[in-house]
């Protein structure tokens, strides 16, 4: 039997460094074993421009503390068992998020590039309809609620 | 002395724009009587209409649930507007 996967998932109020996280994250895993063939990586940065057009000064996201936490380690759990993948990293910011810094980091290191892949894919596209995370785009000093996301 | 039987009550929490449109995120409400659903939840504190809006998610204790699913005392209902993450 495959051993379970092991998954780091964290919530970020301050900017992150996605590179830095993704380092550390290899030291750990090469101080234990060989690292894993394939590692997919995905990070998603705040885009400069509201849904409207106009410039966007920053992208505020709120969670609900305790469940979004809770549901990313259970969707990250699932779908590492059903891909058979052997690790996952996801980072998450939350707060007042400005254009061009990082909003989510997903990883997932497996035997194969297309588990690897499919797993970050369906993670990626997981979180965005499944944990309760909502954002509102500040523009021109007003907020405006966005619900639903942006096209794939 | 035991002190008298408390009402039973529920911790109802709001998020994003529904926050905003109540103009809270969080209260007490007694449970009431007999089965409680959280739609009648969410008609008894006038947050709208029932049925629910079909976008809008229903989490009972931090766990997604249906619109009917039965209230417990010392329960946390929340209604989640359309998510949108990542």
């Amino acid at each position: 039997m495959d051993l379970p996967a092991e998954l780091l998932i964290s919530l970020h109020p301050e900017p992150f460094e996605p590179l830095e996280l993704l380092a550390a994250w290899e030291l750990a895993a090469q101080a234990l074993a060989p690292l894993a063939a394939a590692e997919s990586h995905f990070i998603g940065r705040v885009r400069p421009v509201a849904a409207d057009g106009t410039a966007l000064e920053a992208l505020e996201l709120e969670h609900y503390p305790g469940m979004s936490e809770r549901r990313l380690q259970d969707l990250a759990q699932e779908l590492a068992e059903r891909h058979g993948v052997s690790r996952v990293r996801l980072a998450h910011r939350v707060g007042r998020v400005r254009p061009s810094e990082a909003i989510v980091l997903v990883t997932v290191a497996a035997d194969r590039r297309g588990p690897a892949q499919r797993c970050a894919q369906e993670l990626l596209e997981a979180l965005k309809h499944e944990a309760p995370f909502w954002k509102r785009e500040w523009s021109g000093g007003v907020g405006t609620w966005v619900e639903g996301n942006t096209p794939f | 002395m035991p002190a008298p039987e408390a009402t039973p009550t529920i911790t109802v929490r709001l998020f994003a724009r529904l926050r905003e449109q109540a103009g809270w995120g969080e209260r007490t409400v007694p449970l009431g009587e007999g089965v409680v659903s959280a739609a009648e939840i969410w008609e008894r504190l006038g947050l709208g209409p029932i049925p629910l809006p079909a976008p809008l998610r229903i989490a009972i204790n931090q766990q997604f649930a249906v619109a009917d699913a039965q209230l417990r005392a010392g329960d946390e209902l929340a209604f989640l507007p359309p998510i949108s993450g990542g």
